[in-house]
């Protein structure tokens, strides 16, 4: 569909130079650099509070009106935040969710991707119907059922069968990952890419003999690289970011992941700016890291997410 | 064992296919499916933490016809909504024009004004509820250095509402960006060409022709915006809680705490039933023009 269409032509952005720009007068590139600049610095100046604040003392962080640039580089609030009590936790419990989202993204939106790209099934229309329908269903209004189903899983948290008499799933990893776990948009951008495989690879693979798992495993799967990098950067960056699920599926202190951790801290009883924005800083350098690395898969594949919604 | 699979009848094939797909959709079928069912079956009950569920019918429905702070809280969901997004939509556009051609540095332009969308919403609400401090704020020292006097913004019920707006035009413009640029490269260059020749204005270009040829893009993206912010809990959650006198109080935070905060699942299903449908046919509506734009 579109989405294909889309992602070529964005990349051809880069190659292709505009011939406007002949046209375009000095003194307007002028005016135009400087609203790009003030534009750049307007949107980059919370970023440059949030980094400024975390390194001044306490008594500077009072001061009327706030400096922008801290007295000296004090890395004592970063020291803080590391030696919180909770916080090694809430990182482990953050990387356990983000990475276990990740993973499980990668390998059930693929299968599912594969099957109703290459495969031919009953119900295969209805499947796929069925999955870009549920695109559409807003995820955050089934916060209620949502938890009432992690909770009555079958023999899990000491549930009997029927799903009574424990917590079920509440207050694990697998509640928390459960609901990201796959997503229609998941299984929707890797059907779109192995459709666009060449057919040939597969018919050759399969006058061999091979069978379909070893088909999507061996030929099919490493030619999708890129498409599972734009699947995965895009689950952790969402999963690393997720509030609601982790603030709704726990509710245990050793549960809580950096996202929850950093609310605590904030609306905590001696919240102290630097440290808080100390933390804010950590918790937002390490998705920037990995999006400067691989901005061109996530800028190409964030235009596809837009049927996230 | 090859022989087996070389001679397998569609039959077979189906199995293979339904096993590819039987673990998506068992998670999708309990994160989405059932769940979307559950809420419906629910907002009939009065099904609670504790007590057995009772069938109450529409009673929950008149309620929430009855119900004042949930009429408050669907007119601050409005008025978030249409203020976040096309304030989004008109700078996301702004700034895709300006990106839309070659010169030196724009992918770090780029990269800036995606920088919002990356960070992750906490993050962001906290770092705001700083900015917007009124004691020791940034945003009140920049009022004060232009003469204007400190404001409380996210404790009047007057200025928060507007605050949390302000933020979210500021997270979401790299999205409305990004997918912008990506209509622009949709435009035949000829049609610029022309209206040049015709010496049509750098204006009347943009407004004649940009604005009109991205119509199905902007649609899209208005559906997104508008199914997003629809939704809006997080920043609510940490920046304001609903407050001052309920003046931040939208749909999806009442129904937290309908459900969470008195426990009242059955009534908080029927809200978010209203709130489903609500966002279904947005969504639908989306859905019909994304294709037509296609076609």
């Amino acid at each position: 569909m579109s989405v294909v269409a889309t992602q070529s032509n964005l990349t051809r952005t880069d190659e292709r130079s505009f011939p406007l720009s002949r046209f375009i007068p000095w003194g307007e590139r002028i005016v135009g650099y400087g609203l790009l600049l003030f534009a750049a610095f307007a949107t980059m100046a919370p970023f440059l509070w949030m980094v400024s604040t975390s390194f001044k003392a306490d008594a500077e962080v009072f001061q009327f009106p706030p400096s922008f640039i801290p007295q000296g580089l004090g890395w004592q609030n970063y020291l803080d935040v590391i030696y919180l009590p909770d916080s090694g936790r809430q990182l482990v419990n953050s990387l356990v969710f983000a990475l276990g989202s990740t993973i499980s993204n990668l390998i059930f939106c693929s299968l599912a991707g594969y099957a109703l790209a290459r495969m031919q099934f009953r119900g295969k229309t209805i499947v796929f119907a069925l999955v870009v329908g549920l695109l559409m269903v807003p995820a955050q209004s089934q916060i209620v059922p949502v938890f009432l189903i992690v909770q009555k899983i079958p023999f899990a948290g000491g549930n009997d069968w029927l799903g009574n008499g424990g917590t079920g799933l509440l207050n694990t990893y697998w509640g928390m990952i459960l609901p990201t776990a796959a997503t229609p948009f998941g299984i929707f951008l890797m059907r779109q890419f192995f459709t666009r495989i060449p057919i040939e690879y597969e018919e050759s693979a399969r006058l061999d003999g091979a069978k379909s798992f070893t088909i999507f495993w061996r030929i099919l799967l490493p030619l999708a690289r890129p498409a599972m990098a734009v699947l995965g950067v895009l689950s952790f960056q969402s999963a690393w970011n997720e509030f609601i699920w982790p603030l709704i599926l726990t509710n245990s202190r050793d549960m809580a992941t950096l996202q929850i951790g950093l609310q605590l801290l904030q609306s905590g009883p001696d919240a102290r700016w630097n440290v808080v924005m100390a933390m804010a800083t950590l918790i937002t350098v390490p998705i920037i890291i990995v999006f400067l690395f691989a901005q061109r898969f996530v800028i190409d594949g964030a235009v596809t997410s837009g049927v996230k919604g | 064992m090859p022989s087996r699979s070389a001679t397998a009848g569609p039959f077979n094939r189906s199995w293979g296919a339904y096993a590819f797909l039987a673990p998506a959709l068992l998670i999708l079928f309990l994160s989405l499916l059932l769940p979307a069912i559950a809420t419906i079956g629910m907002s009939f009950t009065d099904i609670s933490f504790l007590r057995p569920a009772n069938w109450v019918g529409l009673d929950n429905y008149f309620r929430l016809m009855a119900d004042g702070r949930f009429q408050q809280a669907i007119g601050n969901t409005m008025y978030y909504t249409l203020g976040v997004t096309f304030p989004t939509m008109a700078l996301g556009l702004l700034a895709a024009v300006a990106l839309n051609r070659k010169f030196p540095f724009r992918i770090v332009f780029r990269t800036i004004f995606y920088l919002p969308v990356l960070t992750s919403l906490i993050a962001a609400a906290v770092v705001w509820v700083y900015l917007y401090e009124p004691y020791s704020g940034p945003v009140n020292g920049l009022f004060v250095s232009l003469g204007l006097g400190p404001q409380p913004w996210l404790s009047s019920p007057n200025l928060a509402m507007m605050a949390l707006i302000i933020m979210a035009v500021w997270r979401d413009f790299g999205t409305a960006m990004i997918i912008y640029l990506a209509g622009l490269q949709d435009i035949p260059e000829e049609i610029y060409e022309a209206a040049r020749l015709d010496g049509a204005s750098k204006f009347s270009i943009l407004w004649r022709i940009t604005v009109p040829m991205l119509g199905s893009v902007t649609f899209y993206l208005m559906i997104i915006l508008i199914v997003q912010s629809f939704q809006v809990f997080g920043a609510i959650y940490v920046m304001t809680g609903g407050g001052p006198l309920g003046s931040t109080e939208t749909i999806v935070f009442q129904m937290y705490q309908t459900a969470f905060g008195y426990t009242e699942f059955g009534y908080s299903a029927a809200m978010s039933t209203v709130l489903f449908f609500v966002i279904l046919l947005f969504s639908l509506v989306g859905t019909k023009i994304m294709r037509r734009g296609e076609g």
